[in-house]
């Protein structure tokens, strides 16, 4: 568990914080609160009771503080007493904090209430102490007390954070030219506070910088998996090996937040709820109710095929069912009791099945998230045994695969163990491998040779590189290496894009927007961080490097688009195809009297292909409406006669059938015009009654109007998205 | 309006925080295959030659195609248990259609010599029951498999199952006529017959039905299947009539043969077939833009090759009052408002943060911009030799990618140039990589992967890149802290001797060689529960290690290893004499020796926990319940050491006696 921690933020409001300096859009105040907001708001999102957060604004225009009828703490104010912090409390501060009219206030005097502050809340109790001070430094500061500072801060255990409004600061590189005296003076003894009681000193340009680098959470590890490595069987060989260990997480995804449902709730007027933060009072509410929103629950009904009940379907209580499975689509019902027979049983255990070579393992074969395995905590002579397993592995190059019970009941899995030594920490690393269901026998033909139908074995083809293009695509790929590439600390060579220098782009982009929007809740979201977007492109120094070669790679290849539609079947007939004797059906089908072209009725039993044969010989405008129209009569009928659900299938395929003809034929016209009729005729309920089933169903399958990007005639993506979107104008809700 | 999700449900409904992916765009992504088995005088009969102590062998080739399909309905059960199978019996005497048209009795009239065996649906219990007792139960094939005595026409059985397809399995993705036979040329006499047998055909392939073909050669008597005479018309085949064009993935069956010539019987070579062409291949992503380097887009389709199988899930089952057949109850979900229970539509749903104990909402534009990292790519950065890849960087199985010419001409040869440089090199890319719209970008590895075949030439794994999506630093946890004691040399080499004798076979791991076997017992016990047979009795277990020859061929090499670890153990704690260490409370403690060989474990070499401090021994324990005192235990020893074993240390104290001594019940052989 995160220990406690308590922090008080002490804010700098003098008039002089109203000043735009260095050419920035925004106040120094606005400009420090971008800092502060961040750090209060990453406390909030954590959402624990245990992180405490203070806030006091030096140099206010009035004075409110423990010490308040002293003079020497007059403009100080303790706008939030240590405590969580949730929205109500953040949008109380975002109105306190603004510039005052005073340049009165002393920073000293400030820092004296936040340390009484924390002591009369921590006590002596285990909690991270800090202080954050953010000022221009341009207030007049009473340096007497210095000393008693230093030693209570220290004396407490309190870390101290000063950042300065354009502070000097030689190791970040920042100077300010013509710095006035009282700032001169103040810098310098907020330097030696800081040397003193061992806090940190820095200019605020860089604590901004940094709010780009997002901060990754540390989690505690959790063994997975405590009790025995073994060789052999212990309980039947008196020549088993056995090493206690104990197993932790690795790697582990850290998932974005996930958003809620919400809807706006019925006894608001729509415009109200939009400024959804908007409460008055500081009450907490649950779901949301006091931002206008209500929850979204999910209802759950269950309806089982019943010939006896209209449309087919009973409906059943979730009281009325029990636990069971399928097979195939036959229901199995497995008593509460006996549940317990699909369990295979299994006692935990970790043991080693045998050892494999390094230099022949497939990494395709990685299946999970990986684990280390250590020895037994405390138990040095479990940690020597192991060690002498990982260091066996290492000299062999070798990995060891083993089976793994992590607890009672839990099914087996196979897992590779790889060694890993450094100089304080050995371990293995576990990682899963498949078993034999796992694999998917999908079969590709080779990339170095093409085999062709007469069974030659070609090593020239138009699918080979030849060997310019071979040349060429081996000097981009040594010519964009990024090996060396990056920086380590000391601006040596390092690796560019390591794991443990990219952030996940979700999870940071949203805790960067619900953050930045509970401060600014009228304000568009920011645009992301630039590290969350830094390896989504190639970096542009190396490119540059690499352009002849990528050049010479785009020449040799010849790569070319694909044209969006070998334009419409009308212009250029595709033929037809023919079976593998290139027997030609089509002059066959011309002979047969029912579906020879003139008179020619779609058969509704079969009336996907003799749709499709008819298109085969219909070019003109009018014979493909009267295609699409027959099959449309063919349509409307299978979903009028439809008991239920039963003829929505065929209906669905016959029109994605027609859709896909006609964007074929490039022409939208005949398709669109179904669709609108069949809409209107479904949501009219012209169909046999009650069809929005149906209609959901065209929408899920993406069966929309055919668009003007997809062949010609069709609509604009708007009206294409309006189209499907069409609710059923007198909907029923249940 | 309510969201009925009784279909596509799992993958439409995923939340919407991903696009879901989806084969054709806008198909059910799933596969129905039909058998249409010949039961003709010469499909009945026997072989010859047959073996008959192999019963396999003495099979009439109907016979063994039931077997086949028997065997297949039983595995796609398992594995693919949404998708559909039928099995459509032709030239028999006796006729009969789907159950609806049986009323009307039209059904043996328009088909005449075609039985529907098993309509076209997801399997049921009965429909495996049934197969069972056809090809088990002798008197049963005897009724049933009867040949005509006129011959059934070809047209009719391709428009059965034209009709079967389009009533069962409309709008389905993948949909296959499976036809058995050894009849290379139905209908000799008659072209017309013929000619209408064709175009029903082309119907099937306007329909969307691919017709693979297995055909039976009878070697005994002398005859060859010829496609060319008959069935060449009737079979598409998507290979262009170019001849230096690329095999096809799949290659045309080649006729099984009825005898049992090289010991392989005619139901080995058929299922063989079969299972080459049981599961369609199904890409995850279509067509992704593959971007090699500014200005050279490529594009692949991408497939998952690893999957971790699970058992299925349970579900809810109705009882009705007045039947004792269960029945599948079929869920739906509706949003509704927590405030007023009335129900919701979609488009009216927002997305909201918990933030502060209140909401943070978007709209759902701004929440679409927000999320937008772009459309979907593949995007190589750069490369790094594989040695930067460390072994534990991993989070999930790897997606296949393979080049495709749908959107680009000369993405093969691309692709095959980075490969082959790849593998040469021992080189990955790292990529930026957005699998589908608005799906979670991740950065990953590309790396190369060799074609592997088996040793009969068979493809294992295919060539191609893999991607490998990396962690990044927020999925990268501590490593716990670790008191290390490094093993001195005499003892690493005394293991590895040990690591020396047990390498598996080939020094690989082949994943096809280990079943898993919970999900294996899984589908024992629902199978017997399904189809009313007797509980297995004991699960084989093909993943546990072969103790027995780990024990001949390592065993004096462990014990000496374990004589070794002792001796340089004591040794290291005479150096380490004044190694105290505080504990959390703050008093001292002294790291305690361990007797070499502790436990029950009768010369076991286990290397157990310290005592003292850190909860009870085993033996403790085996004391205490030898003694029957394990109720004066206290409550945290008993759970220290429940935990201890991997056992569940939960409940009251009862119940934490209850299970230690039943511990000790099952562990007694042990002392």
């Amino acid at each position: 568990m995160a220990s406690k921690e308590a922090t008080v933020y002490i804010v700098d409001c003098g008039s002089t914080m109203g000043e735009k300096s260095h050419g920035r859009p925004q106040s120094n105040l606005d400009w420090a609160l971008e800092y502060v907001w961040d750090k209060i708001t990453t406390t909030v999102a954590n959402g624990r009771k245990t992180a405490l957060a203070g806030v006091v604004g030096l140099r206010t225009d009035g004075t409110e503080n423990l010490l308040d009828s002293e003079e020497d703490y007059a403009h100080i104010t303790v706008f939030q007493e240590l405590g969580q912090v949730l929205m109500p409390q953040l949008r109380k501060l975002r109105q306190e904090l603004v510039v005052s009219q005073t340049e009165d206030g002393d920073a000293m005097s400030a820092l004296i209430i936040a340390i009484q502050m924390i002591v009369s809340t921590c006590k002596k109790l285990q909690y991270q102490r800090r202080i954050v001070l953010v000022t221009d430094g341009r207030g007049t500061m009473q340096a007497d007390d210095l000393a008693d500072i230093t030693s209570k801060l220290k004396e407490d255990n309190i870390d101290l954070v000063v950042l300065g409004v354009d502070f000097d600061d030689a190791e970040y590189g920042f100077k300010e030219e013509g710095t006035d005296e009282t700032k001169a003076e103040n810098e310098a003894i907020l330097k030696q506070l800081c040397d003193d009681c061992g806090g940190a000193y820095g200019t605020l340009v860089q604590a901004v910088d940094e709010l780009g680098v997002p901060r990754v959470k540390t989690t505690k590890p959790v063994p997975s998996y405590r009790g025995m490595l073994t060789l052999g069987n212990p309980e039947e060989y008196d020549t088993a090996l056995a090493i206690d260990v104990e197993r932790y997480p690795k790697t582990m995804k850290a998932a974005p937040p996930s958003a809620s449902q919400f809807v706006i709730r019925s006894d608001m007027a729509a415009g109200e709820a939009t400024q959804s933060t908007q409460t008055m009072d500081g009450e907490e509410a649950p779901n949301g109710t006091n931002d206008g929103l209500a929850a979204v629950k999910t209802a759950r009904t269950y309806q089982v095929d019943d010939e006896k009940a209209p449309g087919g379907k009973l409906d059943v209580e979730r009281d009325e069912l029990s636990k069971g499975y399928e097979y195939g689509r036959t229901a199995v019902h497995i008593s509460e009791s006996d549940q317990i027979v699909t369990l295979y049983e299994t006692s935990p255990s970790f043991d080693i099945l045998g050892f494999v070579d390094k230099n022949q393992y497939e990494r395709y074969l990685d299946m999970s998230r990986s684990n280390v395995v250590v020895a037994q905590r405390t138990n040095d002579k479990a940690s020597m045994a192991l060690s002498s397993l990982i260091h066996a592995l290492y000299e062999l190059e070798s990995y060891a695969v083993a089976r793994l019970v992590m607890k009672e009941n839990k099914e087996p899995r196979i897992v590779l163990l790889a060694p890993n030594i450094e100089p304080e920490f050995e371990c293995l690393y576990d990682v899963e491998l498949p078993f034999a269901e796992g694999v998917r026998s999908y079969k590709f033909p080779p990339l170095d040779r093409v085999v062709t139908v007469s069974g030659k074995v070609l090593k020239v083809h138009r699918n080979l590189p030849n060997d310019d293009l071979q040349a060429a695509m081996s000097d981009y790929v040594d010519s964009m290496d990024l090996s060396t590439f990056g920086q380590d600390e000391e601006g040596q060579p390092a690796e560019y894009g390591s794991m443990d220098e990219t952030y996940s782009p979700m999870l940071h982009r949203i805790n960067q927007v619900v953050k930045h929007r509970a401060v600014y809740p009228d304000t568009d979201p920011p645009p992301p961080y630039e590290i969350l977007t830094r390896y989504s492109q190639p970096p542009s120094e190396l490119l540059k490097a690499a352009q002849p070669a990528l050049s010479r790679v785009i020449k040799c290849a010849d790569v070319k688009k694909v044209p969006p539609k070998a334009r419409g079947r009308r212009y250029g007939r595709k033929e037809a195809p023919k079976p593998l004797s290139e027997l030609d059906v089509s002059a066959l089908l011309a002979q047969d009297p029912k579906r020879s072209n003139k008179q020619a009725r779609i058969d509704p039993k079969n009336a996907i292909p003799e749709f499709k044969q008819l298109l085969q010989t219909s070019e003109e405008l009018p014979q493909l409406q009267s295609a699409c129209g027959q099959l449309k009569t063919i349509i409307f009928d299978w979903i009028k006669h439809s008991v239920g659900d039963s003829g929505y299938g065929r209906a669905v395929e016959a029109i994605r059938v027609m859709r896909e003809e006609m964007a074929e034929m490039d022409i939208a016209a005949p398709y669109n015009d179904v669709l609108r009729e069949l809409q209107a005729k479904l949501l009219g309920g012209e169909l046999g009654g009650e069809r929005k089933e149906m209609w959901y169903r065209v929408r899920v399958n993406r069966l929309g109007l055919l668009l003007a990007k997809e062949c010609e005639g069709g609509v604009s993506e708007e009206e294409g998205k309006a189209f499907l979107s069409a609710a059923p104008a007198a909907a029923t809700s249940k | 309006m309510s969201e009925s999700s009784n279909y596509g449900h799992g993958e439409e409904d995923d939340d919407d925080e991903e696009e879901v992916a989806d084969e054709a765009g806008y198909k059910t992504s799933k596969d129905a295959v039909l058998f249409a088995i010949d039961v003709s005088e010469s499909m009945l009969t026997k072989p010859e030659d047959s073996n008959p102590k192999k019963r396999d062998t003495m099979l009439s080739p109907t016979v063994a195609a039931l077997k086949c399909a028997y065997a297949l309905m039983q595995q796609r059960i398992i594995s693919n248990p949404n998708d559909m199978m039928g099995i459509l019996l032709f030239g028999t005497e006796k006729s009969k259609f789907q159950a609806g048209d049986a009323e009307t009795g039209r059904g043996g009239l328009q088909y005449p010599h075609c039985y529907l065996l098993t309509d076209l649906d997801v399997p049921a219990a009965a429909d495996v029951k049934q197969l069972r007792s056809l090809v088990e139960d002798d008197d049963e094939a005897a009724d049933l498999l009867v040949a005509s005595k006129e011959e059934v026409s070809m047209a009719n059985v391709l428009f059965c199952a034209n009709q079967i397809f389009t009533t069962k399995a409309p709008n389905f993705s993948s949909r296959r006529l499976f036809l058995v036979t050894d009849n290379d040329y139905p209908h000799a006499s008659s072209r017309d017959a013929r000619n209408s047998a064709a175009v029903r055909a082309k119907d099937l392939y306007d329909l969307g039905v691919t017709i693979e073909l297995f055909p039976i050669s009878h070697p005994d008597r002398g005859y060859t299947f010829d496609r060319s005479k008959f069935y060449n018309d009737i079979v598409y085949s998507a290979t262009p009539s170019d001849p230096d064009a690329p095999m096809p993935l799949t290659v045309d069956i080649k006729p099984a043969s009825s005898t049992a010539k090289d010991g392989i019987s005619l139901l080995q070579s058929l299922l063989s077939s079969v299972a080459s062409r049981s599961a369609p291949r199904r890409a995850l992503v279509n067509n992704l833009p593959f971007e090699i380097g500014p200005g050279l887009k490529i594009s692949v389709k991408c497939f998952i090759l690893f999957k971790r199988q699970e058992p299925k899930r349970t579900s809810y089952i109705y009882l009705p009052p007045d039947s004792d057949k269960p029945q599948i109850a079929v869920g739906s979900s509706t949003l509704v408002a927590d405030d007023t229970a009335r129900s919701v539509e979609k488009v009216e749903v927002r997305r909201a943060y918990k933030f502060g104990g209140e909401t943070i909402s978007f709209t759902v534009e701004e929440l679409a911009k927000i999320k937008h990292f772009g459309d979907p790519v593949l995007r190589i950065i750069g490369f790094k030799p594989m040695s930067m890849l460390p072994i534990w960087a991993n989070l999930k199985p790897l997606t296949f990618c393979y080049p495709s010419e749908e959107e680009f001409i000369g993405s093969t040869r691309v692709f095959s140039a980075l490969h082959q440089k790849l593998l040469k090199d021992k080189k990955m890319a790292l990529a930026w990589y957005i699998p589908r719209k608005n799906a979670t970008p991740a950065l990953a590895a590309i790396i190369p992967g060799a074609e592997s075949r088996s040793e009969e030439g068979e493809q294992q794994v295919p060539p191609g890149l893999w991607i490998k999506p990396l962690p990044f630093a927020d999925d990268i946890r501590q490593a716990p802290d670790i008191n290390l004691v490094t093993a001195p040399d005499p003892l690493t080499d005394a293991m590895r001797v040990i690591v020396q004798q047990l390498q598996l076979p080939k020094a690989i791991y082949d994943p096809r060689k280990y079943p898993n076997p919970s999900l294996q017992w899984f589908y024992r016990i629902l199978q017997a529960l399904a189809l009313e047979e007797d509980l297995p009795e004991a699960a084989e277990d093909k993943t546990l290690p072969r103790w027995k020859q780990i024990h001949k061929r390592a065993g004096g090499y462990v014990v000496g290893w374990g004589e070794v670890l002792d001796e340089q153990f004591r040794e290291w704690q005479r150096g380490h004499e004044k190694h105290i260490k505080p504990t959390a409370n703050g008093a001292a403690k002294r790291t305690k020796a361990e007797p070499a060989s502790s436990g029950g474990g009768a010369g076991a070499k286990k290397v157990k926990a310290e005592d003292g401090g850190e909860g009870v021994t085993d033996a403790d324990m085996r004391d205490a319940y030898a003694k029957d005192a394990l109720s004066k235990s206290l409550v945290a020893d008993l759970k220290a050491w429940l935990v201890g074993k991997g056992l569940k240390g939960v409940g009251k104290k009862a119940e934490l006696v209850d299970a230690v001594t039943k511990y000790f019940e099952t562990k007694m052989d042990v002392d």
